[in-house]
């Protein structure tokens, strides 16, 4: 019988091919979830304007925005692995004790305050970002700055 | 002979009321208490509602804040096995065979995999 052998697809779909020379290199993020859920309002602090660029572009490339994007894609990757890079330079011990709060508690922000206080206040001494929530409703603490949070389980 | 008649100043009244104590406070209280109880907690529920749509907000903004980055990774990755398919097929087959009628760029459905594991 001329039957092919059955063949997982997932296991043989490693191609390392790196991309051409005329695409400029860059380097991946290379962070795990809670670090990345723990820097990610410093992200969109410095990077607003080129995620917004980036996603505008996304939008306009009429589908081809994989390819046409990938400029505006490497200042976004740029521009947040920057911002890990500072952390990790500056906050390193606030960084990782608030990330591991996060990995050690469903990565739910609530549960993490205190940390996340230390954190905040050393990115905002010595990077000058600073953590808003946008949309929060007028005259109302923002969550994060509250004192006593109501889910935490600690 | 004298007819049997009702004793002098009339019968005792008949006991039909039952003579308990009445326990516990006027209704009213029972009433305005379980309000009083049903509002606190209401006004509770109410907080709490309101922190977790706060939060609810804090967690997809941290998501939008994301997303830029993981998109830009996942879109040059996806560039970059495209680029290698093509090239790849242009060495094994010498043609580049538009698979679509547009230019827009299409996910893969089906990759070509090597028939043994190199890796």
């Amino acid at each position: 019988m001329s039957a092919r052998q059955p063949r997982f697809n997932q296991h043989a779909l490693y191609d390392t091919t790196p991309l051409p020379d005329s695409i400029p290199k860059v380097e991946e993020l290379g962070a795990s979830s809670a670090p990345l859920l723990s820097a990610a309002y410093f992200i969109g602090a410095r990077c607003k304007d080129y995620n917004d660029d980036y996603m505008m572009c996304k939008t306009e490339a009429n589908g081809r925005g994989e390819f046409d994007c990938m400029k505006e894609g490497r200042k976004v990757t740029r521009c947040a692995s920057s911002v890990i890079k500072d952390l990790n330079e500056h906050c390193l011990t606030e960084f990782r004790t608030h990330w591991q709060c996060l990995e050690n508690h469903n990565q739910q922000l609530w549960n993490c305050r205190s940390e996340e206080r230390r954190l905040n206040k050393c990115v905002f001494d010595k990077l000058k970002l600073e953590k808003k929530i946008p949309d929060t409703p007028k005259g109302e603490t923002p969550v994060h700055l509250r004192g006593k949070q109501i889910f935490s389980t600690h | 002979m004298p007819q049997d008649m009702p004793p002098v100043g009339g019968y005792d009244p008949v006991q039909y009321k039952r003579n308990l104590p009445a326990r516990g406070f006027r209704p009213a209280v029972y009433l305005f208490g379980t309000a009083a109880i049903m509002a606190f907690g209401f006004y509770k529920v109410g907080k709490g509602i309101r922190e977790h749509n706060e939060l609810a907000r804090e967690k997809m903004w941290a998501r939008i804040y994301l997303i830029p980055a993981l998109q830009a990774e996942e879109d040059r990755d996806q560039v970059r096995r495209y680029l290698a398919d093509r090239a790849r097929e242009k060495e094994l087959l010498g043609t580049e065979t538009r698979v679509y009628n547009s230019d827009r760029f299409v996910r893969p459905t089906f990759a070509v995999t090597p028939e043994h594991v190199t890796k």
